[in-house]
């Protein structure tokens, strides 16, 4: 049982990772390696707020998920929006540049220190049990949810909603969908903010489960597999790739040796490469030259 | 800007060599940056604001010392080329490793070119520093591989009511790895039972399937000597399923500020540097220095960068000028420095022993009926042979 | 590949000329110019100063390995750093297990290279792109997990150590031998790329990289020319990574971290796509631009007080221009370098006549 609840927070973890790579990969095809930064970013700007604007986690958060909605959409308009056209290399090594330069500045402003956003907030992380002996702690019962919200939140948005349909169609066929009227530039910012806001909610439940340092812009990167064993651009697809990968990962650390954990996410990922490029539930696109 | 940074560096590059050497030159390089800098950068802190101290006092036998930081983020690459650097262009008496173990081989291969003495300072002790100890590597670092399995061991040998079953963590880092082995096998031969041994890989998002392999195991303690995010991890992850057992694990620069937040009686921890708590005149001493740097970090984390200080002044007091590296190795070789009772007793080398000829131990844990951390074992000696 | 236009009067009469590396007497002096620069360097430089040469010729190594995969056959790869770490590994494990001396060494991990170019370049013939960049650095973790493993089974947990190794009965430790051997390698690997490119090969590679399909009806074989690339790079990278090995005396996994594959990603990019120069160049500024950071932010005045957080400065400011250079020049240093050689060939004019124009 205790079993069952592990692998769920995992792929919650990483669903909820996995989701930004999506959003940004589907609508304007280009793989954002910055997403562990922006991540981590979220998780020091609730620090941020939890410490100087209110120590309320409702006003808190609010606050702390508009700021990463903004940052997002920044990093668009003064960054990416420069790199369109550009061969799909030159814009991915940008987005690697702009990790760097985030990792700097956030060592720079809050330095290498532990935190704990918990605390000024005053969450108390206390343990739920579960039907069967289980056990789930506070934060990450409210990660799972959360991940489940933004999910449906999210296919709903994409599958009625205005911006959501246009989102797909300018991901589909951008010189159609500009030649439609669609406003381009403010679709991809769209999906910039939105990528960034969910990796940074993951950063922060993160944080506020398991505190806060330097090297959660790494776990970012774990969260990568998922996304391709899914498919880059479905939405789906990252719920059951963060799933394989979560259980192959949590089965290997139970059964087998946990070390495995690293490479098999990635082993999954070459086999999955090797019958279906295109991801489980990924469109099957023509796999263009870069 | 570029023509001004290149012809920056082209002058630095020139001049660097040809300055006078009137100060003694100590190179440091460190994980100042990089995932791993909030174990290491707190120390090279400290011992910055007590070098700058002591050159504010007028310096070391009438000299400046001149300390040279350079960040290697944790990677050998960048320690191989710094300590190249800090050698040849530098032509420091002495370099100072704060760093992940991995930096060692590349750092130490390159100083025993030059001859020059490497001091571990905040960074874990390898074994060439235990008697028969390598000429030119030295350790004024708490922890050290063996020992704290053995301290910490026979801690709970005698805490312990009933059999022990052991749960073990270790960090997937060759020299966590090779402790917790090491631990495994030295407490058969203390009669307990480990019952559980887990390698975690850094970084892990969720440390609750560990722990549930722990738990499911059926320890009544559990032990880990890994970086503290490993340690401390752990535990809160056992904690959420409901453990109940006891939990010691090595205290890290960390340990003073995570005890008061954990709140855990149950949760010892081992170590060989007094906490704060303990209000002795050296700590009211860091404490005003630390603030008066306004330097990011608490006091608190400051101790094991001033005990390398400490080392380092009285090394280069004992060095009389003009100083090589051969007379600062030798002067080391034959050390005593009173740590004003940060550690249980003074740092002494010998010319086999680099490490100390005893190491103190004392044990400390949250106390949830005085809301206070309180001392459960005061220090206790161990002969390093 | 394509060549910079001459400034005028100079004209091919035959194709042993068109074959020449060198040929005009221009090329020539400056070319016995930079020989001579390269030659004079380690007596007049600081031991520092060499290492750092040091450091570029190796990575000058790796990247032009790169470059001849990505920027000339097309294929992106991210386990450039793993392959390093199988040749250094092939080393450290050949020099513990057996004592091996260099000149087997370094054509093992050459080997090895090669071996797992094969391996590396197997999903290309599928994959194209992103997903064939990810396949590779999905290799990357099981090459690193490998060496991992090595290094904790037999216990060499602060990595493992070689020693220097011996030619003609003498170790080489010194900066100056070693500053000879890596610019010899490099000098090498850059001829062999060189040559490689003006071959029917590299006229391939060309073909394959422009279009699969085209260069299939022209009867190209596209996989085996895929395989080939992969096969050639590795081993130039694995050989590289060998190198690496021996000059620092030591192997670990911790040195071949992913980002040192971005690191050389970003070499072929800073330094200008599809040209071996631009290789060249990338290599030597991304070497050397956090050097020049470091030193630039020393200078500014009370330096040393803001010591601790001058690295986390250093670090930003690498991001921070190498963002500047995608922007700004995507063409890479080998874009400005073109630019400038321009202006004076086309002096006094600024634009070149249209007729006659190439390409």
């Amino acid at each position: 049982m205790q079993l069952a609840v592990n692998i769920t927070v995992l792929a919650a973890i990483y669903a909820l990772i996995a989701c930004g790579y999506v959003l940004v990969y589907r609508v304007s095809r280009v793989l954002n390696l910055a997403h562990g930064e922006l991540m981590m970013l979220g998780a020091y700007l609730l620090l941020m707020t939890a410490t100087q604007f209110s120590s309320h986690w409702l006003a808190a958060l609010t606050a702390a998920v508009l700021l990463s909605l903004s940052t997002g959409v920044l990093v668009y308009v003064f960054l990416m929006r420069k790199m369109t056209g550009e061969m799909v290399l030159a814009a991915v090594l940008t987005t690697v540049a702009l990790g760097i330069l985030l990792r700097g500045a956030m060592v720079l402003i809050w330095s290498a220190q532990q935190f704990y956003p918990a605390q000024p907030l005053q969450i108390a992380n206390v343990a739920i049990a579960l039907p069967g002996g289980a056990r789930i702690s506070l934060c990450a019962a409210l990660l799972v949810l959360t991940t489940a919200l933004v999910y449906g939140a999210l296919l709903t948005f994409l599958r009625f909603g205005r911006w959501g349909v246009r989102m797909r169609a300018a991901g589909q066929n951008p010189l159609l969908a500009a030649q439609r009227g669609i406003n381009l530039h403010a679709i991809y910012a769209l999906a910039w903010g939105l990528s960034t806001l969910t990796g940074a909610l993951a950063g922060m439940l993160i944080a506020l489960d398991a505190g806060l340092n330097q090297t959660m812009a790494i776990i970012g990167l774990k969260a990568f597999p998922a996304a391709l064993v899914g498919g880059l651009d479905s939405l789906a697809g990252a719920l059951a790739g963060a799933l394989i990968v979560a259980a192959a990962e949590i089965l290997l650390i139970n059964y087998v040796d946990p070390l495995l954990s690293e490479v098999v996410p990635f082993l999954v990922l070459i086999a999955m490469l090797i019958v279906r490029p295109w991801g489980l539930f990924g469109t099957r696109e023509e796999l263009d030259r870069v | 800007m570029f023509r001004k940074l290149a012809a920056a560096a082209v002058a630095a590059a020139i001049a660097g060599p040809a300055l006078a050497q009137d100060a003694y030159v100590v190179g440091l390089t460190g994980a100042l940056t990089g995932p791993p800098a909030s174990t290491y950068a707190p120390a090279v802190e400290a011992l910055r604001i007590y070098i700058d101290r002591v050159n504010a006092a007028g310096g070391i036998n009438g000299k400046t010392v001149n300390l040279i930081l350079q960040d290697d983020s944790a990677e050998p690459g960048k320690a191989a080329a710094n300590a190249k650097k800090l050698i040849a262009q530098d032509n420091v008496m002495l370099m100072l490793n704060a760093s992940l173990s991995s930096t060692y081989a590349p750092m130490v291969a390159e100083a025993k070119r030059a001859g020059v003495p490497v001091l571990f300072a905040s960074s874990v002790c390898p074994k060439d520093v235990y008697p028969p100890a390598d000429p030119l590597l030295f350790c004024t670092t708490a922890f050290a591989a063996n020992h704290d399995s053995r301290a910490v061991l026979s801690f709970v040998k005698e805490t312990a009511k009933e059999p022990v079953k052991l749960g073990l963590a270790a960090m997937a880092i060759p020299i966590s790895r090779g402790e917790i082995d090491f631990a495994e096998g030295l407490s058969k031969t203390m009669g307990m039972t480990p019952v559980s041994k887990e390698i975690i890989p850094p970084p892990t998002p969720d440390y609750t399937p560990f722990a549930t392999k722990i738990k499911d195991a059926g320890a009544n303690w559990a032990y880990s000597w890994a970086p503290w995010v490993t340690q401390v991890r752990t535990l809160e992850a056992l904690r959420r399923l409901g453990w109940q057992g006891d939990y010691v694990a090595w205290a890290h620069i960390e340990a003073e500020g995570e005890l008061a937040r954990l709140k855990d009686g149950q949760f010892y921890v081992v170590g060989a540097t007094a906490l704060f708590q303990d209000a002795l005149p050296i700590h009211a001493e860091i404490a005003q220095a630390v603030q008066k740097a306004n330097v990011q970090y608490p006091p608190q984390q400051m101790a094991e960068g001033w005990i390398a200080g400490m080392v380092v002044e009285a090394a280069l007091k004992a060095t009389s000028w003009p100083p090589t590296p051969e007379k600062l190795a030798a002067a080391m070789s034959n050390l005593n420095v009173d740590t004003r009772g940060l550690r249980g007793g003074p740092i002494a080398w010998t010319k086999d022993n680099h490490f100390r000829t005893r190491q103190y131990y004392r044990v400390y844990r949250w106390d949830p009926a005085k809301a206070s951390i309180v001392r459960v074992k005061d220090w206790t000696a161990f002969d390093v042979q | 590949m394509s060549r910079q236009p001459r400034a005028s009067g100079y004209f091919r009469t035959g194709y042993a000329q068109d074959l020449k590396l060198v040929q005009t007497r221009a090329e020539r002096a400056s070319l016995a110019l930079l020989g001579a620069v390269l030659l004079a360097f380690p007596f007049l430089a600081s031991p520092f100063l060499l290492d750092l040469a040091n450091q570029v010729f190796l990575a000058s190594i790796g990247a032009l390995a790169l470059m001849l995969l990505t920027g000339y056959a097309g294929q992106i790869s991210l386990g450039h750093a793993g392959l390093m770490a199988a040749g250094a590994f092939t080393v450290g494990i050949l020099f513990r297990e057996t004592q091996a001396p260099f000149w087997i060494t370094l054509p093992a991990a050459a080997a090895v290279g090669a071996v797992l170019g094969v391996v590396f370049g197997l999903p290309s013939l599928r994959l194209r792109g992103l997903y064939l960049a990810v396949s590779t650095l999905a290799l990357h973790f099981l090459v690193v997990y490998l060496g991992g493993e090595y290094e904790a089974k037999r216990g060499f947990s602060t990595g493992i150590l070689i020693d220097p190794p011996v030619l003609a009965g003498m170790a080489i430790t010194s900066g100056h031998a070693w500053y000879g051997i890596l610019g010899t390698a490099a000098v090498a690997t850059l001829l062999l790329c060189l040559n490689l490119l003006r071959s029917g090969t590299g006229r391939a590679w060309a073909a394959v990289r422009a279009n699969e399909t085209v260069a299939a009806a022209l009867g190209i074989g596209v996989a085996g020319h895929k395989l080939l690339a992969f096969v050639i790079s590795s081993a130039l990278t694995a050989l590289a990574g060998a190198l690496f090995a021996y000059h620092r005396g030591f192997v670990s996994v911790e040195a071949f971290s992913l980002f040192l594959s971005i690191q050389y990603v970003a070499m072929i990019i800073i330094g200008g796509m599809g040209s071996l120069l631009g290789a060249i160049l990338g290599a030597v500024f991304v070497t050397l631009f956090p050097y020049g950071i470091e030193v630039a932010l020393r200078a500014l005045p009370g330096a040393q007080r803001y010591a601790g957080t001058l690295f986390a400065v250093n670090y930003a400011a690498f991001g921070f221009v190498m963002i500047l250079f995608l922007v700004l020049e995507p063409l890479g240093l080998v874009g400005i370098w073109r630019r400038v050689q321009t202006y004076f060939l086309l002096w006094p004019f600024k634009h070149r006549p249209l007729a006659g124009r190439r390409r």
